[in-house]
């Protein structure tokens, strides 16, 4: 009998596992591994010779290291993901330290600052196609206002395309990193706060020292999922600027559409692919290798 | 749960997908039998195109019994290009009929999706008959390598649309040269100190810049393409001095905004409320303008530098059949072709979408008679046809077309010399299109 229950009880864990298993496999590890196979084959579809695969070696990787836009787009991409991602969670906190107490009409403060959140992304970016409009746009006339008086083409202009998307996506992003914060913020002891105030900290010192210390995870996890979303997220560039002028405001996933879509060379597209995945890789890795010290710090 | 939630969003869509196309298989080979085909289709203009396909699919179906239709909506040009590209790539059955972009020519043939029409164009009794009523402007991207690969449908223009009670109480005729467009263009933009309140012309370059700017390399002599597929002329004297005109409207006519402007979606209600004098902008958008203007509005070609000149480039889809589509579905969807280009219908779509319509005999039709009449703008727009240039469509098109525009606007935006980006622009189109000689 107990022989009989032994393996019926080792079965269990893997059914259970197989589902995620399986859509792993199929959505994420088998796309990894035919786009690194594939980048090292030449396939272009719009051209005859190359329809069906041909080996081409590294010539993919040295085709992408060799083109200048490819560099662009990689400083474009550092810069959208190192001003967004810092600039949308520090936001998100203040957010959230604001909106974290007991007032009339908290509530519809807490829904302007969420409502951004719950908006698909090509809407918002549609929404600011208009607000970004010269003259009258909103944007433009609330920028105006405070005393503005610079080129007001934001999509079109070179110094300011990339500035735009940014803004979009911090428009976007920093109320959804708030529900995080604010989360956190209602499931911090109490008695904390009250000995700080007998102690005299004044609210600086207090988020400095007690509020935002007590938040670092979720600070920890908020980051890893604003770095991958910086990434991931380009429909914004699609309606706003298409990656243009000039690729002034090209990011990585958005040059990899174009490559695999617009020219149709599928070839790079993969290498272009297999790099996108091991910069997110490095920073998953990275934001796991520091999350693992910090649990053991907390020990 | 978000993670699961859009695997199982994918999954549905897999599923529908494959019984969509599974619907699409034809239950037995025979000759006459009953045969469903798919048309995929793009809808790009501010139009009903869904109901009004629908009504002549009705109508089709009334008369060939035996042939079922079913329209595929799927989002603009680009979507339907990707949704036939994925299903090919992943072993499916292409729709035997699709709306594609005229220019995407090369890209489907090298990629082996589409079929040369000529086998069923020489089953008609009137071949030639039928071929010479397209407009020749129209055709330009249907011939390649001595075959008719598409035939025209929802085409358009790129026009001047212009407010011609302001020119009236300025006491200005419609510009017929450059050197007029610039001078009324001065002459319509009202500044308030530093502000801004009317433009004299609204010129877009944010987008796909090259059709709205082809007109004024066409205007200045030299388009930028010609009858090869492998060759272009960026860096032209007579592209450069468009260039240079075009950035003279804003540096030294102060009548439109400086550098590169995305004012596409904005222009038509910039012109008809009073924010702009003149617009160049698709024909597509004269209902809407033609709804909303409260003046008498003008259309007209690009005038060109020499006075008297205009020019303009066509632009828009055509019908292509997919190669690898069942034969008795292809037979079925040229029949569709042939049915939605009839003279009456070709009027009917223009009257209601805004569309030019491609076919000549489609002008004596009654029903677009009437409609000039009453919208003789639509005339204008027709009228623009014999200014029009090629437009562009090469060999590798997205990534030379890129190249163009990433210069073109380098130099808009001042960041260089039209004439450094145009070497520049030359020289890469020139390497990529290398490997397709």
């Amino acid at each position: 009998m107990e022989s009989r229950q032994k393996p019926a009880a080792a079965v269990l864990p893997y059914l259970l596992i197989f589902p995620t298993l399986f859509f792993v496999s199929v959505f994420t590890i088998w796309p990894t591994l035919s786009s690194l196979v594939g980048s090292f084959f030449i396939q272009r579809l719009n051209m005859a010779k190359y329809r069906h695969p041909v080996f081409g070696g590294l010539g993919n990787y040295s085709n992408l290291l060799g083109d200048p836009t490819f560099y662009q787009v990689l400083q474009n991409t550092a810069l959208y993901v190192l001003i967004s991602v810092p600039v949308s969670i520090i936001l998100g906190f203040l957010f959230a330290l604001l909106i974290n107490r007991k007032m009339r009409g908290i509530g519809l403060a807490r829904l302007a600052l969420f409502h951004p959140t719950v908006l698909p992304m090509v809407s918002v970016a549609t929404v600011w196609l208009f607000l970004y409009t010269p003259d009258y746009g909103l944007f433009n006339q609330a920028i105006r206002f405070l005393g503005y008086r610079g080129a007001q083409n934001w999509t079109g202009n070179p110094d300011m395309a990339l500035l735009a998307i940014i803004i979009v996506a911090v428009w976007k992003n920093a109320g959804y990193y708030m529900i995080f914060y604010l989360a956190g913020m209602q499931s911090l002891p109490r008695e904390v706060y009250e000995a700080a105030r007998l102690d005299g900290a004044g609210p600086v010192t207090t988020v400095m020292r007690i509020t935002l210390p007590l938040l670092r995870r979720t600070t920890l996890f908020v980051t890893t999922i604003a770095f991958i979303g910086a990434f991931q997220t380009v429909d914004h560039v699609f309606v706003l600027t298409s990656g243009g002028p000039s690729n002034a405001s090209n990011v990585l996933l958005y040059y990899l559409w174009q490559i695999r879509f617009e020219n149709l060379d599928v070839g790079e597209a993969s290498a272009l692919t297999v790099i996108l995945i091991a910069v997110l890789l490095f920073f998953t890795v990275t934001n796991f290798l520091m999350s693992e010290r910090e649990e053991r710090a907390d020990v | 749960m978000l993670r699961v939630s859009s695997l199982a969003a994918a999954l549905v869509l897999a599923v529908a997908g494959a019984g969509l196309f599974a619907g699409g298989q034809p239950e037995k080979a025979a000759v006459n039998g009953p045969v469903t085909i798919q048309v995929f289709y793009p809808v790009a203009v501010d139009a009903p195109i869904a109901q009004i396909l629908n009504g002549y699919v009705t109508a089709f179906e009334k008369a060939n019994p035996n042939i079922t239709v079913k329209p595929v909506f799927s989002g603009g040009y680009n979507d339907v290009k990707t949704a036939i590209q994925t299903t090919i790539q992943g072993g499916g059955k292409p729709p035997a009929l699709a709306v594609m972009l005229a220019t995407d020519l090369y890209d489907l043939i090298n990629a082996g999706y589409i079929e040369p029409l000529d086998s069923y164009l020489g089953k008609m009794p009137d071949k030639s008959g039928y071929l010479s009523d397209f407009y020749p402007t129209f055709m330009s991207n249907s011939e390649f390598d001595g075959k008719i690969w598409s035939i025209p449908f929802q085409r358009s223009l790129v026009v001047m649309y212009y407010n011609k009670d302001l020119f009236k109480s300025e006491g200005l005729g419609a510009p017929d040269s450059w050197q007029a467009l610039a001078q009324d263009a001065q002459k319509l933009t009202v500044r308030n100190g530093s502000d801004v309140s009317r433009w004299g012309i609204l010129w877009s370059s944010v987008g796909l810049p090259y059709w709205l700017f082809q007109p004024l390399a066409i205007g200045a002599g030299k388009n930028i393409v010609g009858n090869s597929d492998t060759e272009v002329y960026f860096n032209t004297p007579q592209n450069i001095d468009a260039i240079n005109y075009y950035i003279s409207l804003s540096e030294k006519y102060h009548a439109t905004p400086a550098g590169a402007q995305d004012t596409w979606g904005a222009s038509p209600g910039d012109l008809t409320s009073g924010r702009a004098a003149m617009i160049v902008h698709s024909t597509g958008s004269l209902a809407g303008i033609m709804k909303q203007a409260k003046f008498d509005v003008g259309v007209m070609g690009i005038p060109g530098k020499t006075p008297g000149t205009y020019a303009s480039v066509p632009g828009g889809g055509n019908l292509y059949i997919m190669k690898d589509a069942p034969q008795d579905q292809k037979d079925a969807a040229f029949k569709f072709i042939q049915f939605l280009t009839q003279p009456d219908r070709v009027a009917d779509f223009s009257i209601q979408t805004g569309y030019i319509a491609a076919r000549k005999s489609a002008y004596d039709a009654q029903a677009m008679k009437d409609y000039l009449t009453k919208v003789p703008q639509a005339a204008e727009t027709r009228d623009v046809l014999q200014y029009a240039g090629k437009e562009m469509s090469v060999q590798d098109l997205a990534k030379v077309r890129n190249i163009f525009q990433d210069y073109l606007l380098q130099a808009f935006n001042m960041k260089m010399s039209a004439s450094e980006a145009m070497q520049k622009a030359q020289t890469e189109a020139d390497a990529a299109l290398k490997a397709f000689k």
